[in-house]
């Protein structure tokens, strides 16, 4: 493992970050060759003669004459990649977006290359108008379509200078079938993929003539692929190409985890004999300097609940806006993103034109013209979510903000590193708080970046829903024999402890659908002949094409203009309840739907003024635990009376209110508070390890008290703790003895304390449409596959009554175990718990921790009241008894943020 | 089995647990949306679909008739999934079983949405076909509903289904009787087959059929935050979405 570490505090590149401008000016020309084209009939295209001239000089030299051209001088990590590489190792590079990982992968092989071919043997514009390019030599792959258009023009810039012969091309679900067709004969020299048109690959016969030459394997964003089944759908492609490939050499690009060895001998995978394969990990430049700063509204509630704030720091935030060129505002939530771009735009409709919106649920065109929009600095600010956290590069930016927790360490690392791609700049993220207590969650993520505690990423084990998909597109391309196929399934790290009678059953699965006593009549997709085992007809090959891949699509209705464009997609769940007139905001306009009708919501533009916006289920972020444990440290300080910085100095009245209350629980201390209302018998748990864990947590305790006799407990959980409320007491002291808190029997506790059929049955509809239990049907043709359509919640069911054997099953419940309820998180944090002391505060009424979880519970009930009259009613005369007869505390000092 | 007595249209009618209509006086029994052969239409595609569907629907049928001793049963549409042609061999054989062995009744399909597309059932099956409505006074049976005000309708297709709420977040959607003023919802009696949220409106009355038992739903339910409005079932296709959702139907 060898770390460059001493070269990066010396960066001696002279122009700015290095993949940026030039990835900017290619994109424009290839946008600028697209518009041009489509004008003219047909389309010459020009062919830029090398600018590099190479005769017989030694390769690396020209590469550098290459960098100097554009201004820059290679990293030395960037050396470091390429010599690794031409001494046929593998390996892992990571560093923060846009600091030059690309070309540290590119280079190496177009070196190899210059020195396999020297100079006369490089005719280049004859040979590739011939179609004589070398055939495929590097496969790029990247979880985003959309950075395939970038990525292949910061990989054709070095080779069109320096006039190499390579042709390099995307093959996406957006390549043109004609582009396809003409690949699928031959394939460029680098070929830039998705882990899905991968696996496509895979299912035609020819392919691995195809894949003769090649070299080497680039997965970009790794961290983003290996912790998602995408990224096991990748290890198993891997797997096949090494096969065909022995020496294949394999490159990660990732951001820095908390697991890089991990992450490495994932993306590596094994020897056969079941050894990690060697490789290494470079490490690219160092982040920049990174300001981390928060908006501090003037005045603070000491009662904090979420939402709080709501929008009343936007003046501070258009200050904030207005003081950069560029600026991102990144939510935690796309219906967050939605009011914050409305309420900019009614605060400064100046902007109008200048201000943006990018969420995943938008139009693609519209969310790229967002991005070229960013690129060349015509966008002021844009309103954005988690889409651009990844990929494309943004120079022009110099302001980051982001509306709420960051929750995660290395996600704050990551938006802020979207800003200060200037020269000499930095880069700087101020946090603007939706409740006082997120403040807490910024100082401390402020100490995890000083410790450089940033997230692991576990990678996912042996999803047999995957296996048996990528079975089947084995067998669909050209077939296998099942020890054969086996043995190199096991070569990934996913499946390295694969049994035999998991493969058995998976075998069984894709050929008899049932074990062979209750093998399914009429079923098999996948038959025996001579020994291999091939797709049953074209039909079965069609559909599983059709079907790969693991992503499950969102149950999303297309927006569209009654006259006009499609504007993005909603969920149905959404529109469901919305009656012909209603009016809601979605993509930053304010739309009146119309009607239903082909699977798309009509609609027309509205002047009426609606807070309406669509919610989207998606998962809701948790602390993550290297900044959970950020924030026991803090209030760990604020217990001995210490307030770092700005944002622990605003919550001080909050928190020095609730040591007088009860206690600021120390690190290594679980406080539980006891209080009784008109509500009933409330406890409220601080564990403080995020909102996943504590919902877990809170469903084990009440099942555990529940062991001492007959009560019924109401369930709240946010980031801090969890709240049990019952109509009678609890003889806590007596189930603290009894093992409350202990690690013992979880694998019996949990799953008898959860509703985990109902919870199986939810995660079964990614199972049911990776196991190709679920068709999505035909591009454009909905009605012919209808009559094989079942929801997967129906499938559940069936399964679980008729083979209730079925090993998916079992997969739906270790995915809920493991995924949902993070169940190894839970175990770790109750041996933290039963290792600490446990301090019980009986307290007269609500502390200020415990309001926001009655906050949160009283959102999720039903009631015709509004929600803010509610909270009004709960906190008044908890202010009373916190003296002061005012709601709220005034702070000095002048407005603006500090 | 549990059932329940009700008046509707001036005829007592029993709704039964097995997810059936008994109507006595004309010894008649009421089913809807059998889906015959959906599993294997399913499996001859390459999706894997455990047996035992049809076997289940058939022993819950034998049930109901004999139970009531039914000289006539009318099925209210949607006896075939998909075309006939299509219907695996080992299914057919399963159903001539039944036919030749169950009790002898007459069978009378008033065609749906998917026979229509499957075609009339072997004749072999000795089954009826006429095209809906059918008129037998006080009533008329139809597969999808319709107030035509041409008698008191019988209708099924939609799969009605309803959210119950439970206690703390907890909810279940269960198959239901609706009983209107002016005509009632079938729940769906096939087992391979979803449910679709009804809202009822005023006046209706719902029975949910739950572990063997039929019982009376107090309305309206409170059918929580997600719930799907009624009229949206023509977009609600198979597979769905999202949480607390998943009960897609294909009608």
């Amino acid at each position: 493992m060898t770390d460059a570490e001493d070269v990066s505090h010396k960066p001696k590149r002279r122009g700015s970050a290095l993949a940026v401008d030039l990835r900017r000016a290619r994109a424009a020309q290839r946008r600028a060759e697209r518009a041009a084209g489509a004008a003219a009939a047909l389309p010459s295209r020009a062919e830029p003669s090398p600018t590099i001239v190479c005769d017989d000089r030694d390769p690396i030299d020209c590469v550098r004459e290459w960098f100097a051209s554009e201004g820059w001088e290679p990293f030395e990590f960037q050396e470091e990649v390429w010599r690794a590489y031409l001494a046929g190792e593998s390996g892992l590079i990571h560093a923060a977006t846009g600091t030059g990982k690309t070309y540290a992968a590119w280079i190496g092989p177009v070196l190899e290359w210059m020195q396999d071919y020297p100079a006369a043997q490089r005719s280049s514009r004859a040979a590739r108008s011939l179609g004589h390019a070398p055939p495929l030599r590097v496969l790029w792959v990247t979880p985003l379509r959309a950075l395939a258009a970038d990525t292949e023009a910061a990989l054709r810039a070095p080779i069109q200078d320096l006039g190499l012969p390579w042709t390099v091309e995307s093959r996406t679900g957006d390549t043109a079938p004609r582009v396809r067709a003409r690949q699928s004969r031959r394939l460029p020299t680098a070929l830039i993929t998705t882990p899905e048109s991968l696996s496509l690959l895979l299912t035609w016969a020819d392919t691995p003539s195809l894949f003769e030459n090649l070299d080497l394997v680039v997965v970009d964003e790794w961290h983003e692929l290996m912790s998602s089944k995408r990224g096991v759908q990748t290890e198993l492609a891997l797997a096949r190409l090494r096969r065909w490939r022995p020496n294949l050499r394999t490159w990660g690009l990732s951001a820095t985890l908390g697991n890089l060895e991990t992450a490495r001998d994932t993306l590596l995978g094994m020897t056969a004999q079941g050894f990690e394969r060697a490789g290494r990990i470079i490490r690219g430049l160092v982040p920049k300097a990174l300001t981390v700063d928060s908006l501090i509204p003037e005045t603070m509630e000491r009662f904090p609940w979420s939402g709080q704030i709501g929008l009343r720091l936007l003046p501070e935030v258009i200050a904030a806006i207005e003081e950069g060129r560029t600026s991102l505002v990144f939510t935690n939530t796309r219906a967050t993103a939605e009011l914050w771009f409305q309420a900019l735009l009614s605060a400064r409709p100046d902007w109008a034109g200048v201000i943006a919106l990018h969420h995943g649920s938008l139009d693609r065109d519209t969310r790229e013209w967002v991005e070229d929009g960013i690129r060349d600095g015509r966008l002021r600010c844009v309103v954005c979510t988690s889409t651009l956290d990844l990929g494309v590069d943004f120079t022009p930016v110099d302001r980051v903000l982001q509306v709420g927790s960051p929750k995660a360490v290395g996600r704050l690392i990551q938006r802020a590193g979207r800003s200060g791609h200037q020269p000499g700049a930095v880069s700087r993220l101020t946090c603007v708080p939706t409740n006082a207590l997120e403040l807490v969650d910024v100082a401390a993520a402020r100490d995890a970046l000083g410790r450089s505690a940033i997230e692991s990423r576990p990678p996912v084990e042996r999803p047999l829903d995957l296996l048996a998909q990528h079975a089947v597109t084995v067998a669909v391309g050209g077939g296998f024999r099942p020890a054969e196929l086996r043995d190199e399934v096991r070569t990934t790290r996913a499946y390295r402890d694969l049994s035999d009678g998991e493969w058995n059953w998976v075998m069984d699965f894709i050929t008899r659908g049932g074990s062979a006593l209750g093998a399914y009549p009429e079923y098999n997709k996948v038959v025996e002949r001579d020994g291999l085992y091939v797709a049953r007809d074209r039909m079965v090959a069609m559909r599983h094409r059709m079907s790969i891949g693991t992503i499950v699509s969102e149950a999303a209705m297309k927006v569209r203009f009654v006259r006009g464009r499609t504007i993005g997609t909603v969920e149905e769940n959404f529109i469901a309840r919305l009656r012909s007139g209603d009016v809601f905001t979605f993509a930053g306009r304010t739309l009146k739907f119309v009607r239903v009708r082909d699977m798309t919501a009509w609609v027309r533009s509205s002047n009426e003024t609606t807070s309406v916006v669509p919610h989207w289920t998606g998962a809701r972020l948790a602390l993550s635990p290297e900044l959970a444990a950020a924030v026991r440290g803090k209030l760990d300080q604020a217990r001995q009376g210490v307030f770092e910085g700005p944002e622990m100095e605003a919550v001080r009245p909050i928190l020095e209110l609730q040591a007088r209350w009860s206690t600021v629980p120390a690190a290594d201390e679980l406080l539980i508070e006891r209080v009784q209302t008109r509500e009933g018998h409330h406890l409220f748990f601080y564990p403080i390890e995020g909102r996943l864990v504590h919902e877990g947590l809170a469903a084990l305790f009440a099942y555990r008290l529940a062991q001492l006799g007959p009560i019924t407990f109401t369930l709240a959980a946010n980031d801090y703790g969890f709240e049990l409320l019952s109509p009678e007491g609890v003889r806590l002291e007596e189930a603290l003895e009894d093992g409350l808190v202990s690690p013992d029997h979880l694998l019996h506790d949990i799953p008898a304390s959860l509703n985990a059929a109902e919870l199986a049955r939810r995660q079964f509809r990614e199972i049911a449409r990776v196991a190709g239990l679920i068709f999505q049907g035909y591009p454009g043709n909905n009605k012919s596959v209808k009559q094989v359509q079942a929801s997967s919640g129906l499938l559940y069911d069936v399964f679980a009554r008729y083979d209730p054997e079925n090993l998916l099953l079992f997969q739906a419940h270790r995915e809920v175990l493991e995924k949902q309820l993070e169940r190894s998180r839970l175990g770790r944090t109750l041996e933290r718990l039963a290792a600490g002391r446990i301090t019980i505060k009986a307290v007269e009424r609500p502390t200020p921790l415990a309001f926001a979880l009655l906050v949160d519970r009283a959102r999720e009930q039903v009631s015709s009241e509004r929600f803010l009259d509610r909270v009004r009613r709960l906190v008044a005369p908890l202010e009373r008894a916190a003296g002061n007869g005012n709601a709220r505390i005034a702070r000095g000092g002048g407005r603006g943020f500090r | 089995m549990t059932d329940l007595m009700l008046r509707i249209a001036g005829e007592e009618v029993y709704l039964l647990a097995e997810r059936a209509l008994w109507w006595p006086n004309a010894s008649t029994l009421v089913v809807a949306d059998l889906h015959w052969g959906k599993a294997s239409t399913f499996r001859a595609v390459g999706i894997p679909i455990p047996i035992g569907t049809t076997s289940d629907d058939l022993a819950r049928l034998d049930s109901a008739l004999t139970r009531t001793g039914a000289r006539r049963m009318v099925v209210l549409g949607d006896l075939f999934h998909a075309k006939a042609g299509r219907v695996a061999s080992h299914t057919l054989a399963e159903l001539r079983r039944w036919r030749s062995l169950a009790a002898p009744v007459e069978i009378l399909l008033v065609r749906g949405n998917h026979d229509r597309h499957s075609g009339d059932p072997p004749s072999d099956l000795r089954i009826n076909c006429v095209n809906a409505p059918a008129f037998v006074p006080p009533f008329v049976f139809r597969h999808e509903p319709a107030d035509r005000g041409d008698g008191y309708g019988l209708a099924g297709h939609v799969h009605p289904g309803i959210t119950l709420m439970g206690r703390g977040l907890q909810r279940e959607t269960l198959p239901c009787f609706v009983i209107g003023p002016l005509g009632a919802l079938i729940p769906a009696f096939g087992s391979f087959t979803g449910l679709g949220l009804v809202e009822p409106g005023p006046g209706d009355r719902a029975f949910v059929v739950v572990e063997g038992e039929v019982l009376e739903v107090s309305l309206p339910v409170d059918l929580g935050p997600n719930a799907y409005p009624a009229e949206l079932h023509e977009v609600s296709h198979a597979e769905s979405r999202g949480s607390g959702l998943d009960h897609g139907v294909e009608h």
